[in-house]
């Protein structure tokens, strides 16, 4: 057990394209740390860097004291799942796990007891004799960590383990690989490029985005507190509507699009930051929870023309379109976003709100929607750095 | 939905005729093949003089061994040949697979400088018959006292099957899934231990499709066997066999040609058999998810 380390780390490659431009990050012993971003952001390059896959090119990778920088994998002491398990075909399941050992030249007696241990944890005893082509997918991932667990490593890498089940087995493996990482205590670098499982997995989050480090902190942090439009658009799903605004000078009432937003003083101790924004353009952040129906007397209200209903029994998405247009932080939803080259992409006002299952709401009815004007989020429009302090 | 397809009785009934399709086609394709050998096999067994005549019911009523007989109990010894034409074709089988083994794991598995142009200059080898080069091979096996040489000969075939044997090799090694060689680094496996414990099974088939190419080509050759070996007693099967069967005064001996075909076919059906598992696809699978 030991924690990881990387101290400003750069991956540059021949062709001059930087991956990571000086990497930041303190992994402690028994943390499980999720590196997410959309794809190209350069979480699997640094994973692949602490194996020892890629070669460094500036800075300090430390796993417990040791520097790291030219050793080789296989003296990293690490263990690592490949998105596409990488299981040996021509092995069976208990040769599979038990290779490392064998590399190792341990005794036969305790390469079997460890693989039959391994085997029991992830309930693979009855297919030890089995080869992979033999498995599902499951069985199969479920080997890919035993082989990882049987080392017995001071750190765990995972490169999207979990990217290839299907949705339900997915959310079953991601407890399994809690419950395993728990048990062993071992620090863990997991990649994925799915916030869901970011938020449900990582004791720390460290957002990453075209090779530079957003943002590392707890999920409910990195959902609270986002440190700018790219975290607060990328964590959370459904994603916060983001829509281009303006403070008024007096700074009591938001403008977003031609609606006029009441902006009590509460707001001022929340964000003080906003001092600063009389009269000037901001991007306002809301969270699909933080909207409900209005009621009478409400100060603070959008009037909205619903678009689209979805009922998932426990909420409803209420699609709605307003009046203001809508900002996207560029890769965060890389759907929406492909195709376009930098900055930011202006789509006219679409929303979601996330509403209780009874209220009464169809498609095409205008709606009322209230919001608590403290929960509300606000950026620099140039910079998109979030407006706290 | 399969199972309510298979109620319907429709889709098996129309596989079943599908494949007596196939069956029959496979069938009357195969026979395009197997017959000229069936009937050289056939052949071999009558005297000479019914095989060059037309072919009747009644020729086939003398059938026996004396072909054979004659072949390898004959002062011409021709199981000597036998012996010199399988040291020379396993030994150049072994050396192409492993030497193209090796490289076509440095070519397509490890990046370095000039990889391109060392793999261009390999493939070079291929556009050059060895037939335009005959002249100055003899005098550099002349050189190195490798003419009337089992080895000579062995390095020769090596050298010129060797292009073809890199190229299928660094093929097979670029299919290989990357990940499976970082699970292999990971694992603590060194260069060496990956390719011999990990990627061998994997790229067995490469290596098979190369030994039996080379095995082929070199139980087969015969100008260059021919040019390079002058002594009788290491002469390869081809050329022993056109020299039994073309007597003093240039007839040729059918008989001897026939049987000594047959005897020429037995090694190559034997290898390709051998090696025919190795080419069942699939064998990656389960490694990566697809």
């Amino acid at each position: 057990m030991a924690p990881i380390t990387l101290d400003h780390v750069k991956k540059v490659y021949p062709n001059g394209f930087e991956a990571l431009h000086g990497l930041d990050l303190h992994v402690d012993e028994g943390e499980f740390m999720v590196l997410v971003g959309p794809s190209g952001c350069g979480k699997t390059t640094a994973l692949r860097m602490v194996a020892g896959l890629e070669d460094i090119s500036g800075g300090t990778l430390r796993i417990g004291e040791k520097v790291m920088n030219d050793v080789s994998p296989k003296d990293r002491d690490i263990a690592m799942v490949f998105q596409n398990y990488a299981l040996y075909p021509h092995m069976t399941v208990s040769e599979n796990i038990g290779f490392a050992l064998k590399l190792r030249k341990m005794p036969k007696d305790e390469i079997r007891r460890r693989v039959t241990d391994a085997a029991e944890v992830l309930g693979l005893t009855e297919w030890l004799d089995r080869k992979p082509g033999q498995l599902s997918g499951g069985q199969r991932q479920r080997v890919a960590m035993g082989r990882a667990i049987v080392r017995e490593p001071s750190v765990f890498l995972m490169d999207e383990p979990l990217s290839n089940l299907d949705a339900k087995l997915r959310v079953q493996m991601r407890a399994e690989v809690l419950r395993i990482q728990r048990r062993l205590g071992v620090a863990t670098l997991y990649v994925t490029h799915d916030q869901t499982e970011a938020m449900t997995m990582g004791d720390r989050v460290a957002v990453l985005r075209a090779g530079e480090l957003q943002q590392c902190d707890s999920p409910q942090v990195l959902y609270d507190h986002p440190a700018n439009l790219f975290v607060a658009a990328f964590i959370g799903s459904p994603a916060m509507n983001l829509f281009e605004g303006g403070l008024s000078a007096d700074r009591r009432t938001l403008m977003i699009g031609d609606q006029h937003v009441a902006m009590p003083e509460s707001v001022d101790a929340v964000r003080p930051g906003l001092r600063n924004y009389a009269n000037k353009a901001v991007v306002v952040g809301i969270r699909p929870e933080h909207l409900v129906p209005a009621t009478e007397g409400d100060p603070s209200v959008l009037d909205s023309k619903i678009d689209l209903v979805e009922a998932l029994g426990s909420e409803l998405l209420v699609h709605f379109a307003i009046d203001a247009k809508r900002v996207q932080a560029e890769g965060a939803n890389e759907e929406a976003a492909e195709g376009l080259n930098a900055g930011q992409l202006e789509v006219h006002g679409e929303g979601v709100a996330r509403l209780d299952p009874r209220a009464d709401v169809k498609a095409g009815q205008r709606l009322r929607l209230a919001v608590d004007a403290t929960r509300l989020h606000f950026f620099d429009p140039s910079s998109g750095a979030a407006i706290w302090d | 939905m399969s199972s309510s397809t298979a109620a319907l009785g429709a889709p098996p009934r129309r596989r079943r005729s599908g494949g007596s399709l196939y069956f029959t086609a496979g069938i009357l394709i195969s026979a395009v093949f197997v017959l000229p050998l069936a009937w050289e096999v056939l052949r071999s067994f009558q005297p000479a003089s019914a095989i060059i005549s037309p072919p009747s019911l009644k020729s086939f009523s003398h059938l026996g061994v004396s072909n054979y007989r004659q072949l390898l109990t004959g002062q011409d010894d021709i199981l000597r040949n036998v012996v010199n034409s399988l040291i020379v074709a396993i030994a150049t089988s072994l050396l192409t697979s492993i030497v193209a083994t090796l490289a076509g794991y440095g070519f397509g598995r490890f990046r370095f400088r000039g990889s391109g142009i060392a793999f261009a200059v390999v493939l070079v080898g291929f556009m050059v018959p060895f037939q335009a080069v005959l002249t100055p091979l003899f005098l550099e096996l002349h050189y190195l006292h490798l003419l009337n040489s089992l080895i000579g000969l062995a390095l020769f075939y090596t050298a010129f099957n060797l292009p073809f044997g890199v190229y299928v090799m660094r093929n097979t090694f670029l299919q290989v899934p990357r990940e499976l060689v970082d699970a292999a680094k990971v694992d603590g496996a060194s260069t060496m231990s990956t390719l011999t414990r990990v990627l061998r099974a994997i790229v067995m088939p490469g290596i098979a499709t190369t030994f039996l190419y080379a095995f082929l080509f070199a139980w087969t050759e015969f100008l260059g066997a021919l040019t390079f070996v002058t002594n009788g007693a290491t002469y390869t099967l081809p050329v022993a066999l056109s020299n039994v069967e073309t007597n003093t005064y240039g007839s040729v001996n059918y008989g001897y040609l026939v049987a000594g075909a047959v005897i020429a076919m037995i090694p190559c059906i034997i290898v390709y058999v051998a090696l025919q598992r190795y080419y069942v696809r699939g064998l990656v699978s389960g490694a990566v998810k697809g």
